[in-house]
């Protein structure tokens, strides 16, 4: 303990050195943090789980998935047949539908800025089934709840991110127009009601408005349209969830919807939402691998190189301190643990520094971390980042400053005080 | 044999010091000329001024207040550039430790101050070989620093204090760092080019020996001559 | 989705700037050679104290080399990886293409089009004919499909991604395409089915792109692969499974670079029962070169007044409300190939002027440069990364060179004494610190460049509610790739330097010395 002293010492001699190591250490965990946000979270939604499963029922063959809306209420009750007792119904279900546009009027004018992306569903299934808002209290989930209600009084009423508010310079209670782009020729007039919890930055870019909202547009669609019903009509559901308790009830249900004759034209296929998404990700594997098993591993290589130089000259500069801590009584292994001692903390506490900042900052300005991977809006950074920073800093300055230490320790008292004299 | 005329002219030269919030008169009004080709020691106890006034006179430093000339050239209102170039042209510096560029062999060591010249390459391998051989040191010149003994090394610093054919060489404890042997030689070297080549030299010794070497002897005491 | 579309945007623009040699990266380049000859040419300290000094503290000097070599080896990597995915969508237009969807589409997935349509359109007289006097017209239904199979490795249960094109005349579809069979294959037959076994099992005929061929041959068992005839990829003869049809290859495609690589292509009327989709999404048509060529000057301008108003209109919002986006002006193209030229003028008659159904065209070009909406993405990302381990490095450098200055401060005293001015002090401890940038640089580049001709997958999306394809690109690492790399090796080394030669410019001859 009474070393550490020397340590912090030794540390602040050049601290000019300290603080550009420490500087360089942070960029580099800061790569190597972004990367295991994306990869963690990635392994996490696509482990299965075995309770508390949601299923996915999609289209079979295509992609995108485009169903009939007549299917939502046989799948949303998981295809059971009413006249069998056994049927397994599931817990909970939601529908989702697309509705995808743009608040401006002018096609040559539309942008990011005034992107709109919604989901088509029932409001009250928001609270109950959307991933991470499902398993808010009630307290955090309030604004939710609140705006829930109104959309029932409101039918026309839409729940919009805060992210997706600020970039259209809207507030709650707020009229809006969304030209539809997927929808071509259906325009909608939406009352913004209410906003989804702080806690859940993945849905800070989309919105909610209700299905029979927009089934009845698409009716009045029809109706201006000589009774020509809209091209995409029979293809407004695109996903249901469905929750069940367990694996077991998970391959009944599937079962049952796929022996279901109601759901064969087009067929549909019915899978847990970790399978569903590792599917989808498996596009991505070579870019996923490569992340991975290259860029971290090169990152973390250049952080064991700068701390490995900084030590090194920091050891070449006080070969003669060495000389004379050894006259003085130091024994070699405490040498060795003196210079091992300085890059650990450097590389300790610049690793949880540039952590605890990723985490800061990245989640609570930017709501979680834009990577291009589809329909994931933002990666939240978890907060086991602290000790990943942490321990990545130590163990590369470990690894980087082992041999330079090993020199120290190997110092000749008469080799030095030769030159000196 | 030292001409009448000066080659070195301090005229009532004060030099202070700030340390802190003290003033340290370091120099106090100092007269001093050297003649051309005259061989001059700088004596004095530590604090005495000796240094400073070396430093003065190679142009690294200026006078709080008076003069210095240098062959007639006012040193101590040039600036700082105008001053690089005079210390490339008209002096030559010989330290105590050689200061020589480690990772540079003797002859690049010596090569240095011609590249700020306007010589061409063989104009200046000449000088440098010219140099060398003065010192005697034409055997060696590929060596670098780290495989010469202490005397070789002077004599490296030697040969780059005089590749320029400055008028002026001044010497900071030039033997301060060397075995008897050496040191004779090295002062044997710097006579030898007072006489042969009519170099003016200045140096700084504690060396009695040295001293005894030179044409005069200057005691400094509290910042002035000691016959001032 | 990137929250941040202004960076993204910068990001981008040095790209469609660098992509190929371009002028701008040619001048950066040379101007960058010119500083380094400069500072060679009026650097009087010799570069060799410099190399003798990098050479002495060797382990320090490979410290920082290594550093460089892996961080510019990364960016290379990631660049070559987003030059790929831009190559792909680049190419994979034909100039003389336009794709008519049907009206409200987005993507190729979302359009319907009837076999009325087909005929009208092949009518029009903007249609090239080829040397028969047939219509150049691909008949297509595009669909994305999702295919269940067994991983080999891991036994578990995935799905992949797949490209189907169902296409009436394959042999006209290929031209329209620009894509060739490889020597071997074969169109398949006005059936689309064959039988492939004694016991009258039929199989989906097909003709596979080159990379899905090879992606495909993947999943065969080791004993398939002993009896294969190309253990690389599925060749003519070969089968595979979607479902539990059983497909054959008739031919392969020669590989292009272009998204058809990786699309499955079998008789369009196969596609309606297999798949649930029995109307065309895509009709290709290749334009006559010469249609409506008087009309040429006219479209310009029409699209110059378009953008001016759009422009003034923008400048109008931002008058009215401060907060709105600064409007900037669209640069309209007024040079195009004579393909290129027909393409356009097709497409405007077919946007404005036609009317016997509703459709939407595109010149292909366009569509698949609209593509590259992940493409920005993910070169803001691999721009993001290079920066931030740029700065990583940079500051490892200028560690290096802060002590590298401190332990040479008496030479630094001695050339001062001798005359050096400050600013060659400054030169000189910059060149070095460049010098070391530009070996680890180039190092990387080489090990970077290694990656070159390896295959990625990925998918290409044009952004939210548009299909995605999934493709296999090629990485590809070109000249202005290696530019960039050592450029940004420059930049490390200079801006890393740049303080340590400031403070040891400062230092005072006097001071350095004792």
């Amino acid at each position: 303990m009474k070393f550490l002293i020397l340590v912090f010492e030794n540390i602040a001699r050049n601290p000019v050195r300290t603080i550009l190591t420490s500087l360089g250490t942070m960029m580099l965990v800061l790569v190597v943090t972004l990367v295991f946000t994306v990869l963690t979270t990635l392994d996490k939604v696509t482990t299965e789980k075995s309770a508390n499963i949601k299923a996915i029922v999609t289209e079979k063959w295509q992609n995108p998935s485009l169903m009939p809306y007549s299917y939502a209420a046989g799948l949303s009750d998981g295809a059971a047949d009413p006249n069998d007792p056994n049927a397994i119904h599931p817990q909970d279900s939601m529908t989702w539908g697309f509705f995808v546009g743009s608040t401006e009027s002018n096609p040559a004018k539309r942008g990011y800025e005034n992107l709109f992306f919604s989901f088509i569903m029932e409001a009250e299934k928001a609270r109950t089934m959307l991933d991470n808002i499902d398993s808010l209290p009630d307290e955090q989930a309030r604004p939710l709840i609140e705006a829930i209600k109104k959309m029932k009084e409101f039918r026309n009423g839409v729940i919009v991110g805060e992210g997706r508010l600020n970039k259209l310079k809207k507030r709650i209670g707020d009229r809006i127009t969304v030209y539809g782009r997927n929808y071509r020729d259906v325009n909608l007039e939406l009352e913004i009601v209410g906003t989804f919890p702080k806690e859940t930055a993945q849905y800070t870019d989309s919105a909610v408005i209700n299905r029979d909202f927009f089934e009845t547009e698409l009716d009045t669609y029809k109706a201006a349209h000589n009774n020509k019903p809209h091209p995409l009509a029979d293809k407004t559901l695109s996903l249901v969830w469905l929750r069940v308790p367990d694996r077991i009830s998970f391959n009944k249900m599937t079962e049952q919807i796929l022996t279901a004759p109601s759901f064969s034209n087009p067929a549909v296929k019915c899978e847990t939402s970790s399978t569903g998404i590792s599917s989808f990700l498996d596009a991505y594997r070579d870019i996923i691998w490569g992340v991975r098993w290259l860029l971290a591993p090169a990152c973390m290589a250049v952080l064991a190189l700068v701390i490995s130089n900084a030590i090194s000259i920091s050891v070449r500069e006080r070969r003669t301190e060495f000389a004379v801590l050894k006259v003085l009584g130091f024994l070699p292994w405490q040498i060795l643990t003196l210079v091992l001692s300085e890059a650990l903390l450097i590389g300790t506490l610049s690793g949880l520094l540039s952590a605890a900042l990723a985490y800061g900052v990245i989640n609570g300005v930017w709501g979680g971390l834009p990577f291009p991977i589809a329909f994931f809006p933002k990666f939240a950074v978890p907060i086991n980042c602290l000790w990943w920073g942490a321990a990545m800093g130590a163990v590369t300055a470990f690894a980087g400053s082992f041999i330079p230490a090993w020199s120290a320790r190997g110092v000749r008292v008469s080799d030095v005080f030769a030159k000196v004299a | 044999m030292p001409s009448l005329e000066a080659c070195v002219e301090v005229h009532d030269v004060h030099k202070s010091f700030k340390r802190g919030s003290e003033v340290l008169d370091v120099l106090n009004g100092l007269n001093l000329t050297v003649n051309q080709g005259e061989f001059v020691a700088l004596m004095g106890p530590s604090g005495s001024g000796k240094t400073t006034l070396l430093n003065l006179i190679a142009g690294l430093d200026r006078p709080t207040t008076g003069s210095i000339r240098v062959r007639g050239e006012e040193i101590s209102s040039m600036s700082e550039g105008q001053l690089a170039s005079w210390r490339t042209r008209s002096l030559g510096f010989v330290f105590q430790f050689y200061h020589l560029l480690p990772v540079l062999s003797a002859f690049r060591n010596v090569e240095l101050p011609l590249l700020l010249l306007p010589l061409s390459g063989s104009q200046r391998r000449e000088q440098v070989r010219n140099a060398l051989d003065i010192v005697g040191l034409s055997d060696r010149m590929w060596h670098r620093p780290g495989q010469l003994s202490g005397g070789q090394q002077q004599r490296v610093g030697i040969a780059r204090a005089i590749v320029t054919d400055p008028a002026l060489i001044v010497a900071d404890e030039p033997t301060g760092d060397l075995d008897a042997k050496s040191a004779d030689e090295i002062l044997n070297l710097l006579v030898e080019l007072k006489n042969s080549l009519d170099k003016t030299i200045v140096m700084v010794t504690h060396d009695p020996r040295a001293a005894e070497r030179a044409d005069r002897l200057v005691h400094l005491e509290k910042g002035r001559l000691a016959t001032q | 989705m990137f929250s941040i579309s202004g960076p993204i945007l910068f990001a981008a623009a040095p790209w469609q700037v660098f992509g190929g040699s371009s002028p701008i990266l040619q001048g950066i380049f040379a101007a960058t050679g010119f500083l380094l000859l400069v500072l060679l040419f009026i650097g009087k300290v010799p570069l060799s104290y410099n190399l003798m000094n990098l050479k002495t503290r060797w382990v320090t000097t490979l410290f920082m080399v290594g550093s460089f070599m892996l961080v510019i080896g990364v960016q290379i990597g990631l660049l070559a990886f987003v030059n790929g995915m831009y190559s792909m969508t680049e190419s994979s237009g034909q100039p003389g293409n336009v794709m008519i969807m049907s009206e409200g589409s987005t993507d190729e997935a979302f359009s319907n089009l009837g076999f009325a349509d087909a005929t009208e359109i092949e009518t029009q007289e903007g249609v090239e004919r080829d040397e028969a006097g047939l219509p150049m017209v691909s008949r297509e239904t595009y669909l994305g499909i999702s295919q269940q199979l067994t991983d080999r490795k891991t036994g578990l249960s995935k799905r992949r991604f797949l490209q189907v094109r169902g296409v009436d005349g394959p042999a006209m579809s290929a031209k329209v395409h620009g894509l060739k069979l490889d020597t071997g294959g074969d169109w398949f037959s006005d059936s689309g089915v064959r039988e492939i076994n004694a016991a009258g099992d039929t199989a989906i005929e097909a003709m596979l792109g080159a990379a899905i061929a090879r992606e495909l041959g993947n999943d065969r068992s080791d004993e398939d692969l002993a009896k294969a005839k190309r253990t690389d990829r599925l060749d003519v003869g070969d089968t595979f499974q979607i479902g539990d049809r059983v497909w054959y290859v008739t031919g392969v495609f020669e590989s292009s670079g272009t998204v058809y690589d990786s699309e499955i292509w079998t008789r369009q009327s196969q596609v309606g029962p297999l798949f649930g989709k029995s109307t065309y999404t895509t009709f290709c048509v290749r334009a006559k070169p010469g249609f409506r060529k008087d009309q040429r000057t006219a479209l310009i301008a029409e699209r110059k007044k378009s953008a001016e108003e759009a422009y003034q209109e923008g400048v109008k919002l931002k008058q009215a409300d401060k907060t709105a986006p600064t409007p900037k002006r669209q640069s309209v193209r007024t040079e195009y190939t004579e393909q290129e030229w027909g393409a356009e003028l097709l497409q405007h008659f077919f946007a404005t002027e036609y009317k016997q159904a509703a459709v939407s065209p595109q010149v292909e070009q366009a569509y698949f440069a609209n593509l590259s909406a992940t493409n920005v993405q993910f070169l803001g990302m691999a721009i993001l990364v290079a920066l931030i381990m740029s700065l990583g490095g940079l500051f490892g450098i200028m560690n290096t060179m802060f002590a590298a200055i401190s332990q040479r401060t008496k030479d630094i005293g001695v050339l001062r004494l001798l005359g050096f001015k400050r600013w060659q002090i400054l030169v000189s401890f910059l060149l070095e610190s460049i010098v070391l940038s530009l070996i680890g640089g180039a190092i990387g580049c080489a090990l970077g460049s290694l990656c070159d001709g390896f295959t990625a997958n990925s998918i290409v999306t044009g952004g939210p509610g548009g299909g995605g394809k999934f493709v296999v690109l090629r990485l590809t690492v070109d000249a202005s790739t290696i530019a960039v790399g050592m450029l940004l090796a420059l930049f490390m080394g200079f801006f890393g330097g740049l303080i340590p030669s400031l403070n040891a410019m400062r230092l005072s001859a006097l001071k350095a010395l004792r």
